[in-house]
């Protein structure tokens, strides 16, 4: 950890992050979508830490709530991309020829679409949801997982001992299970730790468009919406959301190159 | 008179990340003018790395400690970077293991012969040219003008290591350093790259430092034997003393190799 | 080399049917089931709707009829009409065409004449001062939300400095500008957009570029350089940069699809008429013909960047050009 610093940073602040979300309610100062009558838009001050939006509710405590909304959208639609990743990939890996062909075509058309342009057309024919965005995101970005994972799965077959074992029967799912986990879980890691980073880059992107999570549920790229009739007369509602989103993926992509260091 | 070169006690060190390792540690050695040396030894015994520091080019973790490299009398050691340009491809000239990857792989073989005479002799492109195209034909290239505008990856190891030795003596250097320069060719082609380099050193006279671990070669070509085991040199003395009478146990080990391979 | 891309082309070919399958596809999670949101609150305007969806689609057709009647009017480039304003989709989208290639061909410029030589720099000074403050630049410049990135630096440049316009493409009286004012003035309005775009890319491509050439620094050839007596310069500028730029080549169409998605989001916020803001604007207004061709156009746009990737490689790489 010490020799690791870009691990034990990208740690600290995720795992504050984690905790920040988790206790929202302990934490969190106000009620997200409690309205002061005491003033809209007021700056920063001792009552509200971060000031508070134009319907004068507390920004602290709605970007409290938004780190929930941030990292779930992040994780789960990771968690989803992985999964379609390992599924698609290791077929592919594992049975060759028409499933390998059939699959990894697949992925190199997805990747002929601009994510986003895929993204942004699916949300305009179902509606935007914080669960529609989840699964679109992780719809949309399989591909790089199943390409990792297919390719650890073709290098690990060529190695003797795997071939040993499937003479002597093992069955497929076993070994996928007993050998390919251990050797392809740094690269997924990595790549799943990235991916996190991507997703709530685009969380943010497509709230802040109006595309994303619905108001009143706060979400950092929705509230930052407000910013933009704001901008020159509240500089907190535009600063402080985007402080949460920079530092949310710098410890991302902090943990992405401590885990790439260990890997080596 | 004295000898062309001498080397007194070069010490190399790699410093690596965590630790420093000592590749060359207190080598002496001489070559004489119009004579053929052989450094001989296992790979990674530091006959490479010695023959880089001579003219200090050495890769990037690599320091010289301590020791001298007189040529003509000149200590290398101490000349200012730019002095030794001049030496570099003018006085000692060398050709290496793989043509094909220590060749450009984006220029074309005239481009390389022709950049060195236009820099070491200061002519004119169209007079580099000419010299280029007939250096190609004094290593016996039949198409040399084909040849001239080929890329190394068009061409056959043997044409590029013929190419390589017309490049290396483009600028008249007085010794040449050849690091195993048959080791990737097919025994065919090494004996005619040998005879080239026998005959070429008669007719236009230079030293050769050839670095091989195949004292069969040492045995043809050479009138004297360094041999280096772990980054010294163990033995040293005329070819035909070394192999009546070995002292040391790795230049056993290196003769024995050779009967075996005398054998099949 | 013909050869090559000749297959590259045909290469293509399946790919772009896939793609026509999956923008197919994906449009048609839509109809029939649309837009509960819509009809809950106005049961007369989602009929209206409806109706535009089943002229527009044949809905009455079975899905593969379907398909394949779309293909036919997609190879003759009738992209439909659009549900907004009833205009055809392919004049809407045509207009909107020289803004967001020339913004992000701009950018891609700009990218470039910068990530190239700071690369360079850092790989040569490797561990030096510039090479740490470029990498920290770098790794925060790729986590920052552009989005928000733009919104300061409109707030700084727009708003407390007044240096910069803070929207549009050009100033109010712009048709009464002489030529050369008003170059300059559709300059001044490009530069904070321009700047916005260009940011992931310099930080992605400074990276690669340093990386490229300590690569290259280390290949056997840089010996055989060396050895030749070559300065240092021409040892860097001539043998290492020529093999370094090679993979940077194919970068420029390779990141077509990161430039598209990012016009989407500035174009919004810097109010551009480009293609960006004309998808947004369709995906607000739910106008399925304008969404469907904007989908297949960006995937077309990939799918030539990576061919022109490609290509471009093949060019610039003896090894690829003379097989």
């Amino acid at each position: 950890m010490k020799d690791n610093p870009y691990l034990f940073w990208g740690l600290a602040i995720i795992l504050m992050l984690s905790a920040t979300a988790l206790f929202a309610p302990l934490i969190s100062p106000f009620d997200p979508s409690s309205i002061d009558s005491q003033g809209l838009l007021m700056a920063p001050c001792a009552r509200h830490p971060l000031g508070t939006d134009g319907l004068g509710r507390d920004l602290l405590s709605r970007m409290i709530y938004g780190a929930r909304i941030s990292l779930s959208v992040g994780i789960i639609a990771v968690g989803i991309s992985i999964l379609l990743g390992l599924i698609l990939g290791s077929c592919a890996g594992f049975y060759g020829r028409i499933a390998d062909a059939l699959i990894m075509r697949f992925a190199d058309i997805m990747l002929c679409f601009p994510t986003f342009f895929l993204i942004l057309a699916v949300i305009a024919v179902v509606e935007p949801s914080i669960y529609n965005i989840m699964i679109v995101i992780g719809l949309t970005s399989w591909m790089g997982p199943a390409r990792l994972i297919r390719g650890e799965i073709l290098s690990l077959k060529e190695r003797e001992f795997i071939q040993a074992e499937r003479a002597l029967g093992a069955s497929d799912a076993r070994i996928i299970i007993r050998h390919l986990v251990p050797n392809a879980v740094g690269p997924v890691l990595v790549n799943a730790t990235l991916g996190i980073a991507g997703a709530i880059l685009l969380e943010s992107s497509l709230s802040f468009l109006g595309l994303g999570v619905q108001p009143p549920v706060p979400s950092w790229g929705n509230i930052l919406i407000e910013s933009k009739s704001t901008l020159g007369i509240a500089w907190w509602i535009t600063v402080f959301p985007g402080l949460a989103i920079l530092i949310t993926i710098l410890g991302f992509n902090f943990i992405a190159e401590g885990l790439k260091k260990i890997i080596g | 008179m004295s000898p062309l070169l001498e080397v007194k006690g070069l010490k190399v060190d790699f410093h690596l990340e965590n630790r420093i390792v000592h590749a060359v540690e207190g080598v002496d050695l001489q070559v004489r003018r119009n004579e053929t040396v052989v450094l001989a030894g296992e790979s990674g015994s530091g006959k490479t790395i010695t023959t880089l520091a001579l003219t200090r080019i050495l890769p990037a973790p690599a320091r010289i400690v301590a020791g001298q490299v007189l040529l003509e009398g000149r200590d290398m050691l101490a000349l200012e970077e730019k002095k030794l340009y001049s030496i570099r491809g003018g006085v000692i000239a060398y050709i290496f293991q793989e043509p094909a990857s220590f060749l450009n792989p984006v220029l074309t073989i005239g481009e390389q012969i022709v950049e060195a005479v236009i820099w070491h002799q200061r002519l004119g492109r169209q007079e580099a040219q000419d010299q280029g195209r007939e250096l190609l034909r004094q290593v016996r290239i039949a198409e040399a003008d084909r040849v001239f505008n080929s890329f190394p990856h068009q061409l056959s190891g043997g044409m590029n290591q013929r190419a390589f030795i017309a490049m290396a003596l483009a600028c008249k250097p007085s010794l040449l350093i050849a690091d195993e320069p048959t080791t990737s060719l097919d025994v065919t082609i090494e004996a005619e790259i040998l005879k080239l380099l026998t005959e070429l050193k008669e007719k236009v006279g230079f030293s050769l430092l050839f670095i091989t671990h195949n004292l069969a070669i040492a045995r043809k070509i050479s009138q004297r034997i360094y041999v280096m085991y772990r980054g010294r040199v163990v033995e040293n003395g005329l070819t035909e003393d070394i192999f009546k009478d070995p002292k040391h146990f790795h230049t056993r080990e290196l003769i024995a190799a050779y009967h075996k391979i005398g054998k099949l | 080399m013909l050869n090559y891309i000749i297959k590259r082309f045909l290469g293509m070919i399946p790919v772009l049917f896939g793609v026509s399958i999956v923008s197919f596809a994906v449009i048609s999670l839509a109809p029939g089931r649309f837009s509960s949101l819509d009809q809950a609150m106005n049961p007369k305007v989602s009929a209206q709707y409806q109706m535009r969806l089943n002229r527009a689609f044949n809905l009455d057709k079975p899905v593969h009829v379907r398909y394949f009647l779309w293909l036919k009017d997609l190879a003759r480039l009738d992209l439909g009409r659009s549900f907004v304003d009833n205009r055809p989709v392919a004049a809407k989208i045509l207009e909107r065409v020289p803004v967001t290639v020339g913004i992000n061909a701009l950018s891609l410029l700009v990218v470039f004449l910068v990530a190239i030589p700071v690369g360079i720099r850092a790989a040569t000074k490797e561990g030096g001062a510039f090479d740490t403050a470029t990498a920290v630049f770098s790794f925060v410049m790729l986590s920052v939300p552009a989005f928000w990135l733009a919104l300061l630096l409109m707030q700084l440049f727009c708003i407390h400095l007044g240096w910069l316009p803070i929207s549009g493409l050009h100033s109010l009286d712009f048709d009464y500008f002489p030529p050369v004012r008003r170059f300059l003035d559709v300059a001044w309005h490009l530069i904070l957009p321009v700047f916005v775009s260009s940011v992931a890319g310099l930080a992605v491509i400074s990276r690669y570029m340093r990386s490229s050439i300590l690569e290259a620094l280390q290949q056997p050839y840089i010996y055989t350089a060396l050895a030749k007596g070559l300065p240092q310069r021409t040892v860097l500028y001539k043998h290492a940069l020529r093999n370094a730029l090679l993979p940077i080549v194919t970068l420029a169409g390779l990141s077509i699809p990161g430039l598209l998605g990012g016009s989407v989001i500035f174009e919004s916020i810097f109010a551009l008429p480009g293609l960006g803001q004309l998808f947004f604007q369709a995906v607000m207004a739910r106008d399925i013909p304008l969404i469907m061709a904007e989908v297949v156009l960006g995937a077309l746009l990939t799918v030539a960047g990576n061919l022109i990737a490609d290509i471009s490689y093949a060019c610039v790489d003896p090894r690829i050009r003379y097989k």
